[in-house]
């Protein structure tokens, strides 16, 4: 199978020649994962691959029937054929690509201020007992209520964090910080990989927000 | 983590709650029908704040249903892949522990848990350092990461480790 991967993605093959390769690939492929469907696992391949036109035409049809296990497969055999075995990566934190633009990240301080309210008015609905309130709805007011607690007023803490924005620091990753209630700018970058490349950039302006910070922490 | 979001959904009415309350009673459908669910792309739909815009009602044909597009706005809890967040212990065993962070319940495997924690059994189970200053048991408070998510028809569960800087436990319920 790697093999197969390996011999399909060389550079500079003519595209009549990848098209028929990658059909008799994509049968052996099914044959192997038949329960899947054909739709939508993406396969991230390496960028060092799909530099010629045909390669990128092979690649999109391999998105198009690879599954889960082919598709690694043919990473691995590329790999061991072309690019060195790179680091891991830290896990970083990608909340934009996943979730639709009109989604706003909210601190659980905000979040807390909001279920508060609604709570409020579910008192007066739940004198109807057709109504009941979803077990989702008290397990995340009791969630906001033991982690947004950490500052006294919630306004000033996002107006300070507002400040990191023009560092590059985009509403996730101030959230993350919101939430994690960190001490140094040690735990910030810890917490926070995606951080680590803006490093020099942002720790002078991380530690004047940090200890504006302290001064907002509610004593427990 | 929490999202505002806006959403839309195509709500089917009976003709039975036609009337001076028809808005009323659309939007307590919606209330039924959303609140409480969850899916993989928005997570868990905590509460709905608001109702942005209630579209012109189509008759389907064959009943008399009428469908109407809503769109609303609701606070969302969906957990991220490189999220940190703090969860309360719920079990601990051999192969690791159980906690929860509002909706959503998340594993710790032994393996991602600090090699100098050991497992102790008894009464409370629980992970314990070798000089015994650091300990998780039940209903202690954590900070992890979470590595990884499964969304079912009704729940999210999560994988998280505390093998990484700065996390572990935060509170533990014994000296509080």
């Amino acid at each position: 199978m790697a093999e197969k991967g390996g011999k399909l993605l060389p550079k500079g093959t003519k595209s009549s020649l990848t098209s028929s390769h990658s059909s008799l690939g994509s049968s052996k492929r099914k044959e192997n994962c038949p329960t899947k469907s054909k739709k939508g696992r993406k396969v991230q391949f390496d960028s060092s691959i799909g530099s010629t036109k045909s390669a990128d035409k092979t690649e999109s049809m391999f998105d198009k029937v690879n599954l889960g296990k082919g598709g690694k497969e043919d990473k691995t055999g590329n790999a061991a054929k072309k690019t060195p075995v790179k680091d891991p990566q830290p896990l970083e934190l990608k909340i934009e690509q996943e979730l639709p633009e009109c989604a706003k990240c909210m601190m659980d301080a905000e979040a807390l201020h909001i279920l508060q309210g609604i709570q409020d008015q579910m008192v007066i609905l739940s004198e109807d007992p057709s109504i009941k309130i979803p077990i989702s709805f008290d397990r995340g007011l009791q969630y906001a209520k033991s982690t947004g607690n950490h500052y006294t007023d919630y306004q000033s803490v996002r107006s300070i964090l507002e400040k990191l924005k023009k560092d590059g620091v985009n509403e996730g990753e101030l959230c993350v910080i919101a939430n994690a209630c960190p001490e140094t700018a040690d735990e910030v970058f810890a917490l926070v990989p995606s951080l680590k490349a803006k490093r020099s950039k942002l720790i002078e302006p991380l530690k004047g927000v940090l200890s504006e910070l302290v001064k907002l922490k509610q004593s427990s | 983590m929490f999202f505002h979001i806006t959403l839309e959904r195509n709500m089917q009415l009976h003709p039975r709650h036609f009337g001076r309350n028809l808005r009323e009673n659309l939007i307590a459908k919606l209330m039924k029908d959303v609140e409480g669910t969850c899916s993989g792309r928005h997570g868990f739909v905590v509460a709905i704040t608001g109702i942005e815009n209630v579209g012109k009602g189509l008759i389907r044909d064959g009943t008399g249903f009428v469908t109407f597009p809503v769109k609303y706005r609701c606070v969302v809890f969906r957990p991220f892949k490189g999220q940190i967040l703090e969860a309360v212990v719920t079990m601990v065993n051999k192969m690791g522990f159980f906690a929860e962070a509002g909706p959503v319940q998340i594993f710790v495997s032994n393996h991602l848990i600090p090699d100098d924690m050991e497992f102790q059994s008894g009464d409370m189970p629980n992970y314990t350092t070798s000089d015994g200053s650091v300990k998780i048991q039940k209903d202690s408070e954590v900070r992890l990461k979470l590595i990884g998510t499964r969304v079912d028809a009704t729940e999210i569960f999560c994988i998280g480790t505390i093998k990484d800087d700065f996390l572990g436990v935060i509170n533990d319920p014994t000296t509080a």
